[in-house]
């Protein structure tokens, strides 16, 4: 009903006149990307499922979670969290904790026993996965969720690949891991224990399976020249991970060098401090520059590893009490890609270390030659196309197999983007283009007069003389009203809270208020842009009008 | 963030002809909204008298006596009268003035009102000069702001009408702003529980004439308060003093650049700027605090 003027006085409101011819451009409301999803391994909706924990709705953000990820407990504890790197509250404080706050509502779901509604097998053709790792298992999951039979194949007796066999318990729990392997499987996965690692028994799975997906991750280790692996005292990295995390112990002498400054070595060198032994780190990078994430390398030091960084080991003596190494500095110069790097030795500055045992831990190799000369290589990883397809039709390829990226939640994108690419395939469509195209919200589009400078609440950390004891987890999860006051922080870039800002600081009253959300009248609108200048999550943008003429 | 939580009751229009961006209407629109649908307006020579609209359309559906602009608080005092007369006490009688018809043209309409303590709401929208006439200076515009008539920068500082009018001792005054609709909802709900002269100055930064962006009206506001220039304070009963933001987050300076009108001052001119600001503070911090 339209308001009425008062009738002593005048006849009408000014409703008359339409204001909005005056406007050039008019606000438009749009979803836009934030800098968080933009670097997610995964393409995670973070600001969406951060707002439902603002809501306390965490049912609700753990099923956007799992949209993209089927393991946000795990990834809640190991991701290498590039999100938080890119977060725009870096510019006010610091960024938010968006890690802790995933394993928040990992842990819950976990706790809370819930499960994802069962999917039909809707659709005829059946897919094979070959190998159980992040990779292997985020591409089952997606699979089986759009209704395809899937078979699993694991060499192993159990599932998780590089999650169960590399990382340690102190960092992933293993009832954490078998709780969200479990939820996969209950999603109606078949799986068989037998390895496919012969050119023949992949042509066998050719004949019963209409696409395969490859994800058998890199486990060969690489090897160090100067060290003779037939010596007693050089251990195989991933051989001792393997067996310390399935509870065996391994013969070792009680001063071990781990060679190698990436997150298996700091595995390693953890696993081994944990075991008694006193630990040396050897890095040809320098220190404040080693692969490994920064809090694992702030964690070791603090469980007493000594890091000796810039040097590299040229030379071992055996001698009555044990080794001697002999090492020299080096300027160390990381190349263009990943993984490619330059040495040069200082001369004169040669140092001897003192051990019992090494273990070298300086990175993996993936394996593909056992199925045949067809898959190509592409450098030290196999050839793909960008929708993950090999050369060879219809097997699909992923994780640590056909990238050096070597992240854990790397390798679960990769496989979330061959189940689509899988899809596409197996329904006769070409791959379509991911949604990046667009760009982020910066931190100028986000008015931060709405957020008061707040300290970022951090999970903590179990002291490191009680760490030693046992493989209990480090990183102690958030509280619940840890979580909600973490997630005030939030920004929600590009994804609108509805604050009613805009409504509010309009002059016009040109804005109304739907069930969720809001409409523009632009009759009256006259183009001022207040309601953009006061959003504070950068989700209204101003729309040139003659732009839409012209077309 | 805290949520504005606001419902607007339909007393002020649409179709209005304010400048695009205008906070003055959105101020209009905050107040109108609290003071509610049993209200007078008495709107002198001003922004709003343009903004109310022209006969026969009015913005505002409820009823605004366009006055003289000499005559605002007068001729409030006479509608308020006239309503007790008629037996209508309850009905808000409010002024809608500018800064010209409040520290220049109508300071002694408001003054004798003040005295009698007649009992009305008297809001000064105060854009630091004669805005909707071209932008000549007025005793509101601070010292360094460049108007129409005053081109190399006004050489006096801002005449003080907090003082002036709490040394009527009217039982409210107060300073708010349209970045802080929060605080202008709570003093205008405070303003109608009392009985008397009660006076409310919200700072408009006038976009044409001070040089701001159509879209930074709210920021200019805001930024006055955080740097001190126009602290958000009230006066009870002419000896009460309550500043309601304590903290100066920020110098003059980043306010000063924000607007065209202060482009031509010297460092020096900021320097000053910034220490008559410190000044004036610290004598209001004394002064809300020696009461305590």
């Amino acid at each position: 009903m339209e308001p009425q003027a008062s009738p002593l006085w005048t006849t009408r409101t000014t409703l008359d006149r339409k204001t909005g011819t005056w406007r050039d451009a008019i606000p438009d409301y749009r979803t836009l990307p934030s800098p968080c999803l933009g670097a997610c391994p995964v393409n995670g909706h973070i600001a969406d499922w951060i707002g439902h924990i603002r809501k306390q709705e965490y049912h609700a953000a753990w099923l956007v979670l799992m949209d993209n990820n089927p393991f946000p407990a795990i990834a809640g504890r190991i991701c290498h969290h590039p999100c938080e790197t890119a977060c725009n509250r870096q510019y006010l404080d610091e960024s938010i904790s968006i890690c802790a706050l995933e394993r928040f509502v990992g842990d819950m779901a976990l706790a809370k026993d819930w499960s994802l509604p069962s999917s039909d097998l809707v659709k005829k053709e059946k897919v094979a996965v070959v190998g159980a790792g992040p990779a292997g298992l985020s591409a089952a999951y997606q699979l089986r969720r759009r209704g395809l039979q899937v078979t699993l194949f694991e060499s192993q007796n159990q599932l998780g690949g590089l999650m169960r066999y590399g990382i340690p318990a102190y960092r992933l729990e293993k009832r954490v891991l078998d709780g969200e392997i479990q939820r996969i499987l209950d999603l109606g996965v078949i799986v068989e224990h037998r390895p496919i690692t012969t050119q023949q028994q992949l042509e066998q799975l050719q004949n019963s399976f209409d696409a395969i997906y490859l994800a058998t991750g890199a486990a060969r280790s690489k090897t160090l020249p100067v060290l003779d692996y037939a010596k007693p005292w050089v251990i195989d990295s991933v051989e001792f991970l393997a067996t310390t995390n399935a509870n065996k112990s391994h013969p070792t002498g009680q001063h071990l060098i781990v060679i190698g400054g990436g997150s298996a070595a700091m595995d390693v060198a953890r696993t081994a401090r944990r075991l008694g032994k006193s630990v040396t780190v050897l890095t040809l990078e320098p220190a404040g520059h080693l692969p490994a994430q920064h809090t694992e390398v702030e964690e070791a030091l603090e469980e007493g590893i000594r890091f000796v960084s810039g040097a590299m080991l040229q030379q071992v003596n055996e001698q009555t009490d044990g080794l001697e190494l002999t090492c020299i500095e080096v300027e160390f110069t990381a190349g263009y890609r990943k993984g490619e790097f330059t040495i040069k030795p200082k001369s004169g500055t040669a140092f001897t270390l003192k051990a019992n045992a090494i273990v070298p831990s300086i990175g993996q190799d993936a394996n593909y030659a056992i199925w045949g000369e067809s898959f190509k290589a592409q450098g030290p990883i196999l050839k793909t196309g960008s929708d993950w397809q090999t050369e060879k039709k219809g097997i699909f390829a992923g994780g640590d197999l056909a990238s050096m990226e070597r992240f854990v939640t790397h390798a679960v994108g990769m496989g979330k983007q061959a189940a689509a690419a899988i899809a596409h395939y197996l329904e006769g469509q070409s791959p379509t283009s991911d949604e990046k195209t667009v760009a982020a919200v910066s931190i100028d589009t986000i008015n931060t007069y709405y957020y008061p400078q707040q300290d970022r609440i951090d999970q903590q950390k179990l002291p490191s003389r009680q760490r030693l004891q046992n493989f209990d987890e480090v990183q102690q999860p958030l509280q619940e009203v840890q979580a909600d006051a973490e997630a005030i922080r939030c920004f929600s870039c590009g994804t609108c809270i509805y604050c009613d800002n805009c409504y509010a600081y309009c002059p016009d009253m040109a804005i109304t208020k739907l069930e969720k959300g809001y409409a523009i009248k632009s009759d009256y609108c006259k183009g001022c842009g207040l309601c953009v200048a006061e959003c504070p999550t950068g989700s209204i943008v101003m729309q040139k009008e003659y732009e839409e003429i012209t077309q | 963030m805290e949520c504005i939580d606001y419902q607007d009751v339909d007393i002020f229009h649409s179709g209005h002809v304010a400048c695009a961006g205008c906070v003055e209407a959105l101020s209009l629109r905050v107040i109108l909204n609290i003071v509610g649908q049993d209200a007078v307006a008495v709107v002198p020579p001003s922004c709003t008298a343009v903004i109310c609209g022209i006969y026969p359309n009015s913005a505002l559906s409820i009823p605004a006596f366009h006055t003289s602009l000499e005559s605002a608080a007068a001729t409030a005092s006479g509608v308020k009268r006239a309503l007790l007369a008629k037996g209508k006490p309850d009905t808000t009688v409010l002024c809608l003035a500018g800064d010209g018809g409040t520290y220049d043209i109508g300071l002694q309409s408001l003054s004798s009102a003040a005295e009698r303590n007649e009992d009305i709401l008297y809001i000064c929208f105060d854009n630091e000069g004669y805005m909707n006439t071209g932008g000549q200076k007025s005793s509101s515009t601070p010292e360094g702001a460049a108007t129409g008539s005053t081109p190399l920068g006004k050489t006096t500082r801002k005449k003080n009408l907090v003082d002036i009018m709490a040394a009527h001792r009217v039982p409210y005054i107060t300073t708010t702003s349209p970045g802080h609709i929060l605080d202008m909802k709570a003093k205008v709900k405070k303003a109608l529980q009392i009985k008397g002269t009660k006076i409310i100055i919200v700072l408009i930064p006038c976009l044409a004439g001070w040089g701001v962006a159509d879209d930074a009206g709210i920021k200019a506001a805001r930024m006055a308060v955080d740097s001190g220039i126009f602290p958000l304070y009230e006066v009870e009963d002419g000896e009460r003093y309550t500043v309601n933001q304590l903290a100066r987050t920020q110098s003059v300076k980043p306010y000063l650049a924000l607007q065209k009108r202060y482009r031509h001052i010297s460092e020096e001119q900021v320097e000053q700027l910034q220490i008559h600001t410190d000044k004036a503070w610290q004598q209001l911090l004394l002064r809300a605090d020696q009461q305590q």
